[in-house]
């Protein structure tokens, strides 16, 4: 493949949207972490209430989500279409997963009191991690989309970009974590 | 199995073995030994997802480093807040 700069795999569209996004929860993230620095025990404190064993099984479904996806546009590639929908089915389950380990995981948090507005920690962990949850959510209908047109043979080898494209915007959300979950559930 | 599907395979293994790691070692280590193997195992996963899933390492080297240099500054400025 050309190493074009206009041309990155997936189009130029959703990497200027990958970087915009990464900057945007980098942003976030770095304010987290100086606000942090100022009040090194509230944080400390309440990083303990989180549930570090649902956040790591969550970033292994993650990351078995955007191997699945991988996989499937290996498949489409050489035209082997059912089994590319099949990986790609594959995906949406384990974002449907996240979705449901996260819900069950602010279930706890709201039982507990750990809302929004208890302090700057949990202000910061429902903003960042509810954005993240709805990218999730977007990511899982984008495939789900694309896993009936690649069932229904509209992509085939030589007309796959919409599918890299949506697959780009799915490995963004497992990059997004990557690097919110060591630094919200594992540093201290 | 193609070379592309092995590689895929592999970087998952690897992804998910630095995940677990990184969870025991947040909790066994502490002070700045515990912050700099999480750090880099996150930069690890970090790489390992976009250059191998997204395919990052098939695109233009603008694209290559803008990202992961702009990873590597932004944990470098975590490292500093925690440390």
């Amino acid at each position: 493949m050309k190493k074009d700069i206009y041309h990155p795999p997936g189009g130029i569209l959703i990497w200027v949207i990958i970087f915009v996004e990464i900057i945007t929860f980098s942003m976030g993230i770095l304010a987290y972490s100086y606000m942090r620095s100022k009040n090194v025990e509230l944080f400390n404190s309440s990083q303990m209430t989180l549930e570090k064993g649902l956040a790591t099984i969550n970033t292994i479904v993650l990351l078995t989500g955007g191997f699945l996806m991988a996989m499937g546009i290996q498949d489409l590639k050489k035209g082997l279409n059912k089994q590319s929908a099949r990986w790609i089915l594959g995906a949406i389950l384990t974002g449907i997963l996240f979705l449901i380990i996260k819900g069950s995981e602010y279930g706890i948090k709201l039982e507990h009191g750990h809302d929004l507005r208890e302090n700057l920690f949990f202000t910061y962990y429902w903003l960042l991690t509810a954005f993240h949850f709805i990218h999730v959510f977007v990511a899982v209908v984008i495939l789900t989309a694309l896993y009936f047109s690649v069932k229904k043979g509209k992509y085939t080898s030589e007309n796959y970009f919409d599918v890299e494209t949506g697959g780009a915007f799915w490995h963004m959300c497992d990059l997004i974590w990557l690097m919110l979950f060591p630094v919200l559930y594992l540093l201290h | 199995m193609t070379n592309e599907k092995k590689k895929n395979t592999i970087t998952w293994i690897a992804l998910v073995l630095l995940t677990i790691l990184s969870w025991k070692f947040s909790e066994s280590l502490s002070g700045k030994m515990g912050l700099m193997v999480v750090i880099l195992a996150s930069i690890t996963k970090f790489f390992g997802v976009s250059l191998q899933f997204l395919e990052l390492k098939k695109a233009h080297s603008f694209w290559k480093f803008g990202l992961l240099g702009f990873l590597v500054i932004f944990y470098f400025l975590v490292f500093l807040f925690f440390s």
